[in-house]
């Protein structure tokens, strides 16, 4: 099974990565950025659809919360309203999983590649020799020159400069699609899962190569542009936080729905982002970016 | 760690007449524990990667940690240290740089002695001149690139290889550069030197043989890996372990293949000769006994664990440094092994 991985997907992303190196002057640095962008473009249409897939899903959140609060006690009924919704919206709910389960091997790949490639000690190098291309532009690349910019790749930045950009484009990515909670409990958790992940990052940087840190920042950048250009400007980072609930107010009806009633304009919005992610795996048929 | 051979092969407690164990702290590693606030430095462990040479009372090492790295002359007999891993310096054992907070680059490859001098390459891409009570016999010559591999020394020039595809030749008198050329790739394993030619390998797949006097080629040959052990030469022949899993034996003067030997597994240890054998351990633990001549197998010897580091042989007697921190020693003639010493457990 590990040389399967090897041969199908590691090897093939490792290679280009040094053979990029030598294209680009020796300069790994660059090299990293290069191929993260070049992966990140060739994802392009996963992550669309997965970001569309996330705001079809978003946009139905107040009624899945209302579903939420009417069945508390009956999971099995809230299960079936759930999907019935869903179902009315148009929406597969595992529909923005697939998409970033098919992109998590090429991830893996990457970032097993720039530890591997980076080398830093003799017995990494020795290792590496089981991974290569008999290509000259590989060959002549190794050992990689590690120093850009003022970091050494192989080793942790000495600096927090690389830790702080790290966790603040982390922090941006994911303010960006996190919806406010209405739920002072669900709210203060979610705020929480914002600020750790990029945190433990951060602090992953701090002992991490930082030619793995390079990777994660200009990841992390790319996805902050994607996100503004097809999740519609900046998202949730605009919204400070969800209205808080005054504390004398009595809590609002839940609204019944009634069997024949139609789609409310939420389901209605939800199924027009829905319809939208079906057009764009339309296009998609007839060539990447329509072409 | 100072194994006495008499002792092992007697089994006798260890430590036995002779026998020593040192641990030798690193620098304060930067990086060694981080937080959000930054990082604190913390003492590690040195790691030894080049093999350790004695010349005279001395046994002269050099350090690997992290980045940092220092020279070490330890009285071969009563080593300077504690148990404790504290200087307690005997006379004439010295550490280079002097300071206890200087440091120069990690150090990969082994440190040479010739006559009254050491030579030792390091990451920082410096080579080093000592002289036997751990002064510099000149400035550091600047390769400007990492050394990960031993110089080599004859007729009073040394050659060292950096990591910037260069191979530099350097007058032991002064350190001053006599020649330097540059090569298609970056040479991967230490160099040797036979009559006026230099034998090394290369990280794009050769195996060159340059001219000692001006670095010109004379030859290249191409294998389907890196030559990453050192080379051995005898009776015009070049003997090269590789890492495609293949022994080559090549004419030295002409660079064509008089045979070949395949393994079971890559070869990295450097491989040794023993009157007309030829010994060579493969990474996974197998000492192949082969005729020279004809690289026709005599015996294999099975170790049991990786083994990757210089093979080394003392009246027909190979010594066998294996990954899981045991010694053996095999007898060349019968292939048994004599007596094995694991020392895992000391602290």
């Amino acid at each position: 099974m590990a040389e399967l991985w090897n041969t199908i997907i590691l090897e093939p992303v490792l290679n280009s990565l040094i053979a990029l190196c030598t294209v680009l002057g020796g300069s790994f640095g660059w090299a990293i950025i290069v191929l993260t962008v070049v992966v990140r473009l060739a994802l392009f249409p996963l992550t669309v659809r997965q970001t569309q897939s996330t705001k079809a899903m978003q946009t139905l959140q107040p009624r899945i919360q209302e579903l939420q609060k009417k069945y508390a006690k009956n999971q099995q009924k809230l299960q079936q309203e759930m999907m019935k919704l869903y179902k009315e919206a148009g929406i597969n709910p595992l529909g923005c999983l697939w998409p970033m389960l098919i992109q998590l091997p090429i991830w893996i790949a990457l970032y097993q590649s720039i530890m591997q490639a980076l080398a830093a000690t003799p017995e990494n190098l020795l290792n590496l020799s089981q991974h290569l291309y008999p290509w000259a532009m590989v060959s002549q690349a190794i050992p990689l020159n590690e120093h850009f910019l003022w970091l050494k790749l192989s080793r942790p930045d000495p600096n927090l400069i690389l830790a702080i950009l790290v966790g603040g484009t982390m922090w941006i990515q994911q303010k960006m699609v996190t919806a406010p909670a209405t739920d002072p409990r669900q709210q203060s958790m979610t705020s929480m899962t914002t600020m750790m992940m990029p945190l433990m990052f951060g602090f992953f940087t701090l002992s991490f190569p930082s030619g793995l840190a390079l990777y994660w920042v200009v990841s992390n950048v790319i996805g902050i542009v994607i996100q503004y250009f097809v999740g519609g400007g900046w998202g949730y980072l605009r919204t400070p936080s969800a209205p808080k609930p005054v504390p004398d107010q009595k809590p609002v009806p839940v609204r019944k729905i009634a069997p024949t009633e139609q789609p409310s304009k939420i389901v209605q919005k939800a199924a027009e982002e829905s319809k939208a992610i079906k057009k764009a795996a339309g296009e998609k048929k007839r060539g990447l970016f329509g072409r | 760690m100072a194994v006495n051979t008499s002792a092992r092969s007697q089994g006798l407690p260890f430590p036995s007449e002779g026998e020593w164990v040192l641990p030798v702290k690193g620098p304060a590693a930067p990086g060694g524990m981080c937080g959000p606030l930054g990082c604190v430095p913390t003492a590690q462990l040195a790691t030894v990667y080049g093999t350790p040479v004695v010349a005279g009372n001395l046994v002269y090492v050099a350090t690997y940690v992290g980045d940092s790295g220092k020279v070490m002359a330890i009285n071969r007999v009563a080593p300077g240290y504690d148990e404790e891993g504290i200087p307690a310096w005997n006379e004439g054992e010295w550490f280079y740089p002097r300071k206890e907070n200087k440091f120069i680059g990690a150090v990969v490859g082994s440190p040479i002695v010739v006559e009254d001098t050491l030579y030792v390459g390091s990451s920082d891409g410096k080579l080093y001149a000592l002289d036997e009570k751990g002064n510099e016999r000149w400035a550091p010559f600047d390769t400007g690139s990492k050394i990960w591999t031993s110089p080599a020394f004859e007729d009073d020039v040394v050659y060292v290889s950096n990591y910037e595809r260069k191979l530099f030749a350097v007058s032991s008198a002064d350190g001053s550069l006599l020649w330097k050329v540059e090569l298609p790739a970056a040479i991967a394993s230490s160099p040797v030197i036979s009559g006026d030619n230099i034998y090394f390998g290369t990280f794009d797949r050769y195996l060159y043989s340059v001219a000692s006097a001006d670095g010109s080629e004379k030859w290249k040959f191409e294998a389907d890996n890196w030559f990453w052990s050192t080379p051995v030469v005898k009776d015009d022949v070049v003997y090269a372990g590789c890492l495609d899993h293949n022994i080559y034996a090549i004419h030295a003067s002409t660079g064509k293949e008089l045979w070949r030997f395949t393994a079971d597994d890559q070869i990295v240890s450097t491989p040794v000769l023993v009157n007309n054998l030829l010994v060579v351990a493969s990474k996974s633990g197998v000492v192949y006994i082969l005729k020279a001549d004809s690289g026709e197998l005599e015996r294999p010897v099975s170790i049991g664990s990786s083994v990757m580091a210089p093979l080394y042989t003392e009246e027909n007697t190979i010594y066998v440094h294996a990954s899981h921190r045991c010694v053996y020693g095999v007898d060349v003639q019968s292939g048994d092994k004599i007596w094995e010493f694991c020392y895992s457990d000391i602290k």
